[in-house]
C-alpha cells in the first residue's frame, strides 16, 4: 500500500547554508545554541529542531524509508514565510525556496511532490509566481498561513489569487503559525496555548472565512486542504450553522448553511485520536482526509502510515483512501 | 421526564425599571435604536437586549411550559458582569440582580434555582457576595467570565476565591461577557460567538488545568457553558502539548485529559454527533442539559431535541436532561 503526506515542513537548504556561513535570509540569522539553534528574526525566535528540521533530502529520505512514507508534499516551514517582507523581497524569497523545493521534486519524483511558498503580501505578485511555481516547476500548489498579516482570506483582494489556483488546479494547503498566533498574541503563553489550543482554532477560523466569506461559493473547483484536521471546525459546525440561521451578518455570502461546504475541503490526520479522526471522516465524507504527518514534528506511534494501519474502527477500503488514493487522483501522483 | 436547565439568563426587573423612564441603573442606561431594538449601555460597551429578555417571571414561566423545562437554574445576563466598571458599582448591581433572583427562588421553588454575578474585579467584594447569597439567599453558585478583565483565571489573585467557592460548595458556571478572543482578528458573520465562545471555554478548562486551579481545589465544582466549547475535541492535542514541553507539566502530574471529568458540560452543541461525542469523551454523568434562554443563539425546542436523538439513551437523556443536575446542585 503507498502512503501520501500532505503536511511535511521543510526549511530549505538555501536557508541553511546562508544562515550557516554567518549570513543573514531574508532577515533571518542563525543564534547558536544548544542543538540545532534558532533562527533570530521577523520579530521572533524561530527553533531550528527537532534535528530532523536541518535534513538534507537524502537524509529526509533516509527518514521517510524507516517510517514508511512514500511520498512527502513538501511545503515551507510556515514560520519563515516573510508576508511582512515588501514585495521584492518576499518574491525573492519564495522564488528561492520554491526552486529548491522544484529540483527535490524533479531528482526525486518518486518520493517528493511539493507546494509553492508565494508572497502573498502583494496578491497580483503572488499570482505570478503560483502561475510559474505550477507551470514551470511542477509544483502542486501553494501552501499558505492561515492569516496573511492581520488580514482574513475572505477578504475581496485575495478572490483574485483564488480564480488564479481554481484556474490553475492549484491545491491551497492551509497551516498557522505554530507558535505565534491569535492565542498566543491574547493570552500568557506560559502553558504554551497558542500550540495546543491557537494553532486549531486558526485552522477553524480559516474554514469559517473561506465558507462564510463566499470563496468557496465563487470558486467551485478551488482545492483546499487545512491542516490538523482542520481544527475544530467540523466539531464546531453546528453552531456556525445555527449562526447562520439567525444572524443575518452570517448570511451576507452564502445562501445555504455553511456546513453545506465543509465537504468542499480537504482535511489532514493530524487530529491527535482515533475519535476526532473518525468523527472528521463521519462528517465530511472519506473521500476528504488525507494522511499528513506534520513531519518532523509530530513522533507518531509506530509511524504516521503505520497509525493509520493500525486503526480499529476505519475499513481497509477507509484506509486506502486515506493513505493515498485521495492524494494520488486530488494531486495526479 | 423532568428537565433542569443550566444555563438560562436573565436582565433583571430593576434593570428595566430603573430605566424606564431615561434613568440609569447603577450608572447603566438603556436606549433603542430606530427599530426598536434596545440596548444596554454599561460604560463603553454596549449589549442588544433581545424582546424575551424583559419578560417577567410569570412570562417566563409561561415559555418553560411551551419548552418543557421544569426548573431554569437562572443567572444574571453576561452584559452585567461589569467587571470594568467600579468595584462599587458592579457590587451594587450584582446585590440587586442577586437579590432578585433569590427572591424569583424563593417565590417559585419549584421552578428556578438560582446562580450570582459577582463583581469579580474586587476579589473580597465577590467572596462576601458569594457568601451572602449562599449562606442567606440559597443560591446555588455563580456564573463568571472566562478571564477577569483580560486576566487569566489560574493567576494566582483569584485562588483565594476558587477555595471559598469550593468550601461553600458553590458551582462556577463559565460563560463569555462582551467580546471573545476571536473578536481582535475578526468580527465578521458572527464568529467571535460561533468561534470566539468555544475558544474562550477551551482556555479556561486548560488555564485551571494546568495553573494547578483543580489540584489546588479538588472538590470545586465547575460547568462549562457551550459543551465546554473545544475542549473534548481538541484534548488530544492539549495532551500532546503536556507530553512534550516541560512548561506544560510544570503544575501538573497528570495529563489534562485526566481532568476532564472534573467539569460539567452544558448540552448546547447543536448536533447529535457532536453530543454524541461529548458523551463519549467526558461520561455522560457530566453532561447537564443547557438552552442559553432567551437568546438567539439559543437552540430551538432544547427539551424535545435531545428526547429525540437516536444514538441517546433512555438512561443518558434522563442523566442530561435532570438527575445530574439534581445530584449536582440538591434540586
Amino acid at each position: 500500500m503507498r502512503s501520501i503526506d500532505v503536511h511535511a515542513h521543510l526549511v530549505p537548504q538555501c536557508l541553511l547554508n546562508t544562515v550557516d556561513s554567518g549570513g543573514e535570509w531574508h532577515g533571518l540569522r542563525l543564534e547558536k545554541g544548544d542543538g540545532p539553534g534558532r533562527l533570530v528574526g521577523h520579530g521572533r525566535h524561530i527553533p531550528l529542531g527537532p534535528t530532523q528540521l536541518r535534513f538534507t533530502p537524502e537524509e529526509r529520505i533516509r527518514d521517510m524509508d524507516q517510517q514508511g512514507t512514500d511520498v512527502q508534499v513538501v511545503s515551507i516551514h510556515m514560520p519563515i514565510v516573510g508576508y511582512h517582507l515588501d514585495s521584492p523581497d518576499g518574491l525573492q524569497l519564495a522564488r528561492e525556496v520554491n526552486d529548491e523545493i522544484s529540483f527535490m521534486t524533479k531528482q526525486w519524483p518518486q518520493r517528493f511532490a511539493g507546494l509553492a511558498t508565494l508572497p502573498v503580501q502583494d496578491v497580483d505578485t503572488s499570482i505570478s509566481e503560483l502561475e510559474r511555481s505550477v507551470t514551470e516547476l511542477g509544483l502542486k500548489g501553494a501552501a499558505l498561513d492561515t492569516v496573511v498579516n492581520a488580514s482574513n482570506w475572505d477578504e475581496e483582494q485575495f478572490l483574485p489569487l483564488f480564480k488564479a489556483a481554481e484556474q490553475l488546479g492549484a491545491l491551497l494547503f492551509y497551516h498557522p503559525q505554530p507558535n505565534n498566533n491569535l492565542i498566543s498574541q491574547q493570552v500568557n503563553d506560559k502553558y504554551a496555548f497558542g500550540n495546543s489550543i491557537g494553532v486549531p482554532l486558526e485552522d477553524a477560523l480559516l474554514v469559517a472565512a473561506l465558507i462564510f466569506g463566499g470563496v468557496m461559493e465563487k470558486c467551485p473547483d478551488l482545492k483546499v486542504c487545512v491542516a490538523h484536521g482542520g481544527g475544530p471546525a467540523c466539531f464546531g459546525m453546528g453552531r456556525m450553522d445555527h449562526a447562520w440561521q439567525v444572524r443575518a451578518e452570517a448570511r451576507i455570502n452564502i445562501q445555504r448553511p455553511p456546513s453545506t461546504y465543509l465537504s468542499r475541503m480537504y482535511y489532514d490526520t493530524v487530529t491527535n485520536s482515533e475519535a476526532v479522526l473518525r468523527f472528521l471522516i463521519d462528517t465530511v465524507g472519506i473521500d476528504r482526509v488525507v494522511l499528513g504527518s506534520d513531519w518532523p514534528f509530530v513522533g507518531w506511534d509506530p509511524s504516521p502510515a503505520g497509525w493509520v494501519q493500525g486503526l480499529e474502527s476505519l475499513t481497509a477500503e477507509e484506509k486506502d483512501k486515506v493513505l493515498w488514493q485521495n492524494l494520488e487522483s486530488l494531486l495526479g501522483i | 421526564m423532568r428537565s433542569i436547565d443550566i444555563h438560562a439568563h436573565i436582565t433583571p426587573q430593576c434593570f428595566w425599571r430603573a430605566t424606564q423612564d431615561g434613568g440609569d441603573w447603577h450608572t447603566i442606561r438603556r436606549e433603542q435604536d430606530a427599530r426598536g431594538k434596545e440596548y444596554a449601555l454599561s460604560g463603553d460597551s454596549q449589549g442588544q437586549l433581545p424582546p424575551k429578555s424583559s419578560w417577567t417571571p410569570e412570562q417566563r414561566l409561561a415559555d418553560m411550559d411551551s419548552l418543557g423545562v421544569d426548573i431554569q437554574v437562572v443567572s444574571t445576563y453576561a452584559g452585567f458582569y461589569n467587571y470594568h466598571l467600579d468595584a462599587a458599582i458592579a457590587t451594587a448591581t450584582s446585590r440587586d440582580a442577586n437579590n432578585e433572583v433569590g427572591d424569583m427562588a424563593n417565590s417559585w421553588p419549584d421552578r428556578f434555582a438560582a446562580l450570582a454575578t459577582l463583581p469579580m474585579q474586587d476579589v473580597n467584594a465577590a467572596v462576601a457576595e458569594l457568601e451572602r447569597v449562599m449562606h442567606q439567599l440559597g443560591f446555588k453558585g455563580a456564573m463568571i467570565n472566562d478571564n477577569i478583565n483580560g486576566r487569566q483565571l489560574d493567576d494566582p489573585e483569584f485562588l483565594p476565591f476558587w477555595k471559598a467557592a469550593e468550601e461553600m460548595g458553590a458551582m462556577i458556571l463559565f460563560h463569555q461577557g462582551g467580546g471573545t478572543l476571536v473578536n481582535s482578528r475578526i468580527r465578521r458573520y458572527h464568529l467571535p460567538n460561533s468561534i470566539g465562545n468555544l475558544a474562550d471555554r477551551a482556555i479556561t478548562f486548560a488555564s485551571l488545568v494546568m495553573g494547578g486551579v483543580m489540584d489546588a481545589c479538588p472538590d470545586l465544582k465547575i460547568c462549562l457553558s457551550h459543551g465546554g466549547g473545544y475542549v473534548c475535541h481538541g484534548i488530544g492535542r492539549i495532551d500532546r502539548s503536556w507530553e512534550t514541553r516541560a512548561e506544560v507539566r510544570a503544575n501538573i502530574s497528570q495529563p489534562p485529559s485526566a481532568y476532564l471529568r472534573r467539569f460539567y458540560y452544558d448540552s448546547i452543541v447543536y448536533t447529535e454527533a457532536a453530543l454524541r461525542f461529548l458523551i463519549d469523551t467526558v461520561g455522560a454523568d457530566r453532561v447537564v442539559f443547557g438552552t442559553d434562554w432567551p437568546y438567539d443563539m439559543a437552540q430551538d425546542w432544547p427539551v424535545s431535541w435531545i428526547l429525540g436523538l437516536e444514538s441517546i439513551t433512555g438512561e443518558e437523556k434522563e442523566l442530561i436532561l435532570w438527575k445530574n443536575l439534581e445530584s449536582l446542585l440538591g434540586l
